[in-house]
């Protein structure tokens, strides 16, 4: 017989046990895995292009598959892109998840084996021949996790690039014409200071500025230099004649005007609001804005590349992935393949996307059909360069505090190519 | 074992006799899950934390162990000390100006607008020094970015309405700068915990202590020094303790306001153990990182409650 203290030592071990079982493990919430229910995470907000897009794949779907039920729950970015490898590890993995592209995100989650490989679903259903080579970068990984060669681990259904966003109306009003090379970029800009407008939107607390700079890179680099920067295919210098010609010309935009100096700690969002506000008459930044200033813009504005260049940033978007632990996973290849559908894939490019596989005669709304004719001008000469924050965990985060240094002048080019090369070598793969 | 025996032998007599079972049994009882959670919330991921802190390891597949080596690299991380510092200067405006204010604030409440304005005016003006402390933190940051912004912030609008262009300031975006500009906000958050503690403090004060000086011609400052700054010191312990493990720790004002930029010059040791854990996936480092910290808040408050302890004792 227990004493009373035993009994207390007793249930109160039992008890922790049975707490932390629960706590760390098997809470199957629902998903049968008998093929009856899909279980579906992406974050697209609802109006956007591709939120549009997905929920008629996801009609579609329940179309094709009566009788199956679709678990729908809507995720933030920062929510997936923060849990992603704990939630894969436990039993609460969805069937399809949109996730993160790049060897920092999707590589690394291919790499600690927590995706399917899909290179066979990829082959048998044609998904290898519907995407170009420049959207197929970010679906292939090998097995150090590294994109562009190795299995398909995840599938993107549209893509993304940059472009210079101009306010026409304001171009009008100074009696600035359309800039059509670099030159007449920077004398439009030089005309707008001129007249007490700071002529670019930017925001330093986060991805804009570090995309200025990364195109002012791209616009002395040509793709050898993007792989060896990207895909470690070589040794990156950062005290090359691109990154310094980029560093040395951000600072010098900054003293001249056409970058704000207060801007250090505004974001993207003020940056988009600014040029909405008829505040900023350039914005550069990408194809994600589109739909937004379709929709928003009171002034008649237009878009074209960075001039000069025959790169610049962008990539197929997000990857549609399937977790390793995915109980119907023949249903989340049958949702993918639905998304890539010209049905889909239309619609998508109609609601301001860019798609990957759309019928271009399909594409009626003007402002689409040009934002998708560019797409492919740029994916014709392989210009999709990626991001700067690829290649190395964190490193969007030492982007935007020494690109924030710059801003304020706290740090001189030198000092932050130095900075960069040092957090880029100590996190890129060793060769 | 022979309390055990003793104690069985008790039990049975007692259950046989009709007796009551013994409290402290009974009690032992309600405090089970309070151990339980205590066990699962708190002891076992700071275990699993402090094991990760030896590794090296991503988050996900096998941690590889390492000893000592994410310890030894936080020792010479120039970035892990400035964050460190910044944590001092948290301190500064998150428990000593504060408490310092909060005390004079309190005291001015209750022994001079108390006296003369009644208790209403006191209870309202409490109620608003304290009114941050209720709003979530995302929500008075959101609100003070938009105050602090740069080119349409109502701050600088104001000066410039005033007259004051000159001390138009980015006051978020100027390295120099955003760590004042953070500490202020902080110390607007901050100042009503501090008010209230000393308020319900200065309650159980003897009005005669002050009646009798007032007599004896003693003006509102002697008073203040004299009778209620020793009269409360055991308030003052714990909010210095309170307030410091809470500058230590702070973590979403600068999420929000400046995402420890620009370029560092506002990042803390949480935040840095965020960015590392998380963005950069080094997760072994960041969990260093935590340990290091919580080992230095532990000690903060066992000194903390040592002093009190010992002034409690005095008293």
């Amino acid at each position: 017989m227990l004493t009373a203290r035993r009994r207390v030592v007793a249930t109160a071990v039992l008890a922790a046990g049975a707490l932390l079982l629960t706590s760390c493990g098997d809470s199957d919430s629902g998903s049968s895995g008998d093929g009856k229910t899909l279980k579906l995470w992406h974050y697209e907000a609802p109006n956007s292009a591709m939120g549009q897009a997905w929920n008629e794949a996801v009609k579609e779907f329940k179309a094709t598959h009566p009788g199956v039920k679709v678990e729908f729950e809507e995720k933030g970015f920062e929510q997936i892109q923060k849990t992603a490898p704990m939630v894969l590890n436990s039993s609460d993995a969805p069937d399809v998840m949109e996730y993160n592209k790049g060897n920092a995100t999707a590589g690394l989650l291919s790499k600690q084996g927590l995706l399917t490989d899909l290179t066979q679903e990829a082959t048998a259903r044609g998904w290898d021949k519907k995407l170009s080579a420049s959207v197929r970068t970010t679906s292939m990984y090998d097995t150090n996790g590294v994109m562009g060669s190795g299995k398909w681990y995840g599938v993107p259904n549209y893509a993304e690039y940059t472009m210079v966003f101009y306010n026409k109306d304001l171009f009008k009003k100074y009696g600035i014409a359309e800039p059509k090379t670099f030159d007449e970029l920077t004398a439009a800009m030089d005309k707008f200071v001129q007249n007490k407008v700071t002529p670019l939107a930017n925001a330093g607390a986060e991805y804009p500025a570090q995309q200025y700079l990364y195109q002012l890179a791209l616009s002395k680099a040509d793709r050898a230099w993007v792989d060896s920067y990207e895909l470690y295919k070589g040794k990156t210098d950062f005290h090359d004649a691109a990154w310094t010609y980029a560093a040395e010309t951000y600072a010098d935009w900054v003293k001249k005007g056409y970058i704000s100096k207060t801007s250090s700690s505004t974001k993207a969002e003020d940056a988009g609001v600014s040029f909405l506000q008829g505040k900023a008459p350039v914005f550069f930044s990408g194809s994600w804005w589109y739909g937004r200033f379709v929709d928003e813009a009171k002034f008649d504005w237009g878009t074209f590349l960075w001039p000069d260049s025959n790169m610049t940033l962008g990539s197929g978007g997000n990857l549609w992935v399937v977790p390793k632990g995915a109980k119907n996973k023949e249903l989340a290849y049958d949702f993918i393949d639905i998304t890539m559908s010209k049905k889909i894939q239309n619609l998508l490019g109609n609601k301001g996307g860019v798609p990957v596989a759309a019928d271009a005669s399909a594409i009626t709304d003007p402002r689409s059909k040009a934002l998708i004719d560019n797409f492919n001008t740029l994916s014709q000469r392989d210009g999709l360069a990626f991001y700067p924050d690829w290649p190395v965990p964190g490193f969007y985060d030492v982007l935007v505090s020494q690109t924030q240094k710059l801003i304020t002048d706290s740090e001189k080019p030198d000092g932050y190519l130095d900075a960069l090369q040092d957090a880029y070598d100590k996190g890129a793969p060793k060769q | 074992m022979t309390v055990t025996v003793e104690k069985r032998g008790v039990t049975g007599k007692a259950a046989q006799a009709g007796h009551p079972r013994r409290p402290r049994d009974s009690y032992a009882l309600f405090l089970l899950p309070g151990v339980l959670a205590f066990l699962a919330v708190i002891i076992v991921p700071f275990l699993m934390n402090t094991y990760v802190g030896f590794t090296d390891w991503q988050g996900v597949g096998s941690p590889d162990w390492t000893g000592l080596a994410n310890y030894r690299e936080l020792m010479d991380d120039s970035e892990f000390w400035a964050s460190f510092r910044h944590s001092l200067f948290m301190v500064v405006a998150m428990a000593a100006v504060p408490t310092a204010v909060g005390l004079v604030l309190a005291a001015a409440l209750f022994d001079y607008v108390g006296k003369h304005f009644g208790s209403r005016v006191t209870a309202v003006l409490r109620a608003c020094f304290y009114l941050p402390q209720v709003l979530p933190i995302a929500v008075a940051g959101i609100v003070w970015s938009w105050i602090l912004a740069p080119d349409n912030g109502s701050l600088n609008a104001l000066l410039k309405a005033v007259g004051l262009s000159s001390w138009q300031q980015d006051w978020l975006g100027d390295p120099d700068i955003a760590l004042y500009s953070v500490m202020g906000v902080m110390v607007w958050v901050q100042l009503g915990f501090p008010l209230v503690v000393f308020m319900a403090g200065l309650q159980r004060v003897d009005p005669q202590l002050y009646e009798a000086a007032e007599l004896d011609g003693a003006g509102w400052w002697r008073r203040f020094w004299h009778i209620t700054l020793p009269q409360i010191r055991p308030e003052i312990y714990v909010v210095l303790t309170w307030c410091t493990i809470a500058a230590l720790k702070v973590f979403g004002a600068v999420y929000v306001l400046t995402k420890g930029g620009p370029g560092g010059a506002t990042d803390v040791p949480s935040y840095f153990s965020f960015t590392t854990f998380f963005e950069k996936t080094q997760v072994g480092y960041g969990a260093a990182i935590s340990t290091v910290l919580t080992v230095i808040i532990l000690a903060l408050s066992l000194i903390g409650l040592r002093l009190q302890t010992r002034e409690e004792d005095r008293s």
